[in-house]
């Protein structure tokens, strides 16, 4: 029987949902188990609601989805609010000093601070990892792999706390094991080469390091901050400059000057953190400095939700600055493509000297995707595209070429002068009023795109290619919508998806020959006005049939894209 | 020394008679006489008639947005650690719009040497007050004078421990061309701010008024630069008698120096390998 298990971990901020997900979904994957796993938390330190949702089953996943099979409460509300959620033959996992008495009808576990670690006072702390035994002890899975992962985790906090946790793993696990439950992994058999759990945000600083990235800054922002940490936890081993900046204004002004100097940089922000970056946006573009952005967006206007989700930000991120200026937005639907996206981003930024966005957000910042080795390439190559060998004459840091694209030189790296100005300027760099220049100049900027869209393209698709019925979506939304076209295919209706990740210059050919012979075209997005619908619009006269959006501030389902289309029906 | 000829820009838009003239002839003096050549040099410059200081001299230059000269010398400075870096701003640009990154760079202290053009008044605009407008100044925005005091930028770089504050003036040429001569061989963050007199805009402010008030300070008996507390009295003293001169001084180390990116040596000439099976280590 096929395995597809929900397990809901609640709790209050504080209470540890975040520490013991990690190590059971890890535990689950090194197991055998296909694992995916999204976090839906509050802005706040202490208190409040948050819940871990780990999906496991036994073939590849790239969405989250909806029901609860296990709900682990770690306090009342969790029950509360998830209760309906449960299938019919969930079980509930609970903190018996939280949760007085479960309601009636549901089957539960009661887990007691008492039970879990014998006359040890602070007991109540250890009860996440005591219902972390207990999944493995329900799905019959060996707990020692666990104990390991638990170890590792709550090293830093000593020996006391280690052995306290794993006590209550043991023991949780031993109480469960007991127990008869519907699905049971005893038959699964670990993978012959080790997977990979991957967060998208993970997955985007280690393509900046694969690609080579020398310099980041940035500002801490909800929900970029997962790539600034990501990447300044491993600066001194890779010898990358991370630099925590006074604002979004001099983070992405400090990637210029060091990006103009010479290092592969990167600087990200999320929501209103980018509208401080925009100014500085526009002379990356004039002064035609590589810059790769990663823009994290999270539903607004202003502080908006800081901690949700949404495609809000397309729009803007295409639309900000001031006049027309060549850019390129990537938006990667999962942790592999955000991989791939972010080192192919650097090569852009550097080959066509211009800015380069990673358009995400926190549904793929924070979902974490189990990935097979081969998801991601052996190595990447680096083309940082600078001029090589002795000028002739004078240095022309912005030479009028068929392309656009000038020879790049760094200052103090050989006998030129590099000369950069946010003005317009001469080919040579000095600030100009000449008009006619000014046209010559703005149109070899333009050029560049030329160049550029041929490079892109990045069209997932999936389902026959003929079906008249048509998902198209974009960036994050691809693992639910991809499920939604299985689904229909499974059930005899014919459906096709395309997904796109290279956003800008829009792939057009590629988009057009995709959508060929579609019948019924349908956009799925998270914002309220169907932002990619206008684009492509835009860019090919198409346009959908039918919009499924959301913008509550949670990421998409498969079945809410169903249920999307059955209402339009 | 290097020949003056070799930092020969092209011609200044400034107004003749500009203050900016002196601080230009200083600059090139001082970097003649330390024998920087013009392809170690990056200015960086802003907007503002300052913006334009880089492109009439010889140097590589990053003439960027109005206020954030200081993020991307910075940044400049840590890509590339040899390259001499000098950010160019006025004091609507550095105090005014892009005031946090002053701030930051007191703290940060990168080797980097700040001159701040300062004419007390917004002049590309046109003449509007400037942070170091002084109280009761008309201008065209302000016709009924200015209400609010000036920001002492000087006494809060000293409170703040930057590490080599300094005033020079632009009518007096040879003064200024030591304190560029010390300012870019200090070994740390070097805020140099420059009386600059606006000919045009700022008829109370003029090279005259100066000259009745500026006195060098290395000559007087009680000159003590790496007190903190005798700086700070010297930073604020404004009006009948100003001040010229390196006013603090206190070495510590350098944002290169203890910025653990550069431990293993300026990211530019030493390439770490990451070998994708290291990085994918940690998440099997």
């Amino acid at each position: 029987m096929a395995v597809d298990l929900n397990i809901l971990i609640g709790g209050a901020a504080g209470q540890g949902v975040h520490a013991i997900t990690l190590p059971l979904a890890k535990a689950l994957m090194r197991h055998g188990g296909q694992v995916h796993f999204i976090q839906a938390y509050e802005s706040r330190i202490r208190g409040g609601h948050l819940y871990n949702v780990v999906r496991l089953a036994d073939r590849p996943l790239a969405s989250s989805r909806e029901g609860v099979d296990l709900l682990i409460a770690l306090n009342a509300e969790t029950v509360a609010r998830h209760r309906p959620e449960l299938s019919s033959q969930g079980l509930v996992i609970y903190d018996t000093s939280e949760v007085q008495e479960l309601p009636p009808g549901l089957a539960g576990l009661g887990l007691s601070p008492g039970d879990l670690l014998p006359g040890v006072k602070a007991g109540d702390i250890a009860v996440n990892a005591g219902a972390c035994g207990a999944v493995l002890g329900l799905l019959r899975v060996p707990l020692k792999p666990l104990l390991e992962l638990l170890k590792e985790t709550f090293a830093a906090k000593g020996a006391e706390v280690v052995g306290w946790n794993l006590t209550a793993a043991t023991r949780g696990y031993e109480l469960a094991a007991a127990r008869e439950f519907a699905v049971s992994l005893a038959g699964m058999t670990p993978p012959p080469s080790p997977r990979l759990l991957i967060s998208g945000h993970e997955a985007v600083a280690l393509g900046a390091l694969a690609a080579g990235v020398q310099f980041v800054s940035g500002y801490p922002m909800t929900p970029w901050t997962g790539v600034l940490n990501a990447l300044g936890q491993r600066a001194r081993q890779y010898g990358v400059v991370v630099e925590q900046a006074e604002d979004e204004i001099a983070a992405i002004n400090l990637a210029l000057g060091a990006s103009f100097a010479g290092l592969r940089a990167l600087t990200g922000t999320s929501g209103g953190g980018f509208c401080l970056m925009t100014e500085a946006l526009g002379l990356a573009a004039m002064t035609e400095t590589p810059l790769v952005i990663v823009m994290a967006s999270r539903p607004g206007p202003s502080t908006g939700l800081p901690t949700r989700t949404a495609q809000g930000d397309l729009g803007f991120v295409l639309n900000a600055g001031q006049d027309d200026f060549p850019r390129a937005v990537l938006a990667p639907g999962t942790p592999a493509q955000g991989f791939a996206l972010t080192a192919k981003a650097f090569n852009l930024a550097d080959r066509y000297q211009l800015p380069v966005f990673l358009l995400t957000d926190q549904a793929l910042a924070d979902s974490t995707f189990t990935h097979s080795r081969e998801d991601f390439p052996k190595a990447v190559s680096m083309d940082r595209a600078l001029a090589t060998g002795p000028g002739k004459g004078t240095y022309e840091r912005y030479a009028l070429t068929p392309n656009g694209i000038s020879p790049r030189r760094l200052p103090g790296m050989g006998p030129e002068l590099v000369v950069a100005d946010s003005d317009e300027h001469t080919p040579d760099g000095h600030l100009t009023e000449d008009l006619a220049v000014r046209v010559l100049m703005h149109e070899k900027r333009l050029r560049k795109l030329q160049g550029l869209v041929q490079e892109l393209g990045g069209l997932t698709t999936a389902g026959p290619p003929d079906a008249p019925l048509c998902l198209v979506c974009w960036g994050s939304s691809l693992g639910p919508v991809a499920e939604a076209v299985a689904r229909l295919n499974e059930s005899r209706t014919p459906a096709r998806l395309v997904h796109l990740s290279e956003l800008w210059p829009f792939p057009r050919e590629a988009v057009k020959g995709a959508l060929q012979g579609a019948k019924k075209l349908v956009m799925a997005e998270v914002n309220a006005t169907g932002q990619m619908n206008r684009l492509l619009r835009q860019e090919t006269g198409l346009a959908a049939d039918h919009l499924v959006l959301k913008y509550d501030g949670l990421p998409f389902t498969p079945e809410y894209i169903l249920r999307g289309l059955k209402e339009e029906a | 020394m290097l020949p003056l000829e070799l930092y020969q820009g092209v011609e200044p838009a400034w107004c003749p008679g500009c203050g900016n003239f002196g601080m230009l002839k200083a600059f090139k003096q001082a970097l003649a006489e330390l024998e920087i050549k013009p392809q170690q040099l990056l200015v960086v410059s802003g907007i503002g008639q300052s913006g334009k200081f880089p492109h009439y001299l010889q140097c590589n230059t990053f003439n960027g947005i109005h206020g954030r000269t200081l993020p991307v010398a910075t940044g400049a400075k840590l890509a590339n650690p040899e390259l001499v870096v000098v950010a160019a701003a006025g004091d609507g640009d550095c105090y005014g719009e892009g005031g946090n990154h002053l701030l930051a760079a007191w703290r940060r202290n990168p080797d980097i040497t700040l001159s701040v053009h300062n004419n007390q008044v917004y002049a590309l605009t046109k003449g509007q007050a400037s942070p170091t407008t002084d109280e009761g100044h008309q201008t065209l925005l302000q016709p009924e004078g200015v209400y609010t005091p000036p920001l002492f930028a000087l006494a809060l770089a000293v409170a703040q421990g930057c590490a080599w504050v300094a005033r020079g003036f632009a009518g007096d040429v040879a003064h200024l061309t030591r304190l560029y001569k010390e300012a870019l061989t200090f070994k740390g963050f070097a805020m140099l701010e420059v009386l600059q007199p606006c000919v045009t805009f700022n008829r109370v402010n003029t090279f005259q008024w100066y000259r009745q008030r500026v006195y060098r300070l290395e000559e007087a008996p009680d000159y003590r630069p790496e007190d903190e507390l005798w700086a700070y009295g010297k930073a604020k003293e404004w009006g009948e008698r100003i001040p010229l001169g390196v006013i603090y001084r206190r070495p510590r180390p350098t944002l290169e120096e203890v910025h653990p990116g550069l431990a293993a040596g300026p990211p530019l000439k030493r390439f770490v390998e990451r070998p994708m099976d290291q990085l994918l280590a940690d998440f099997s």
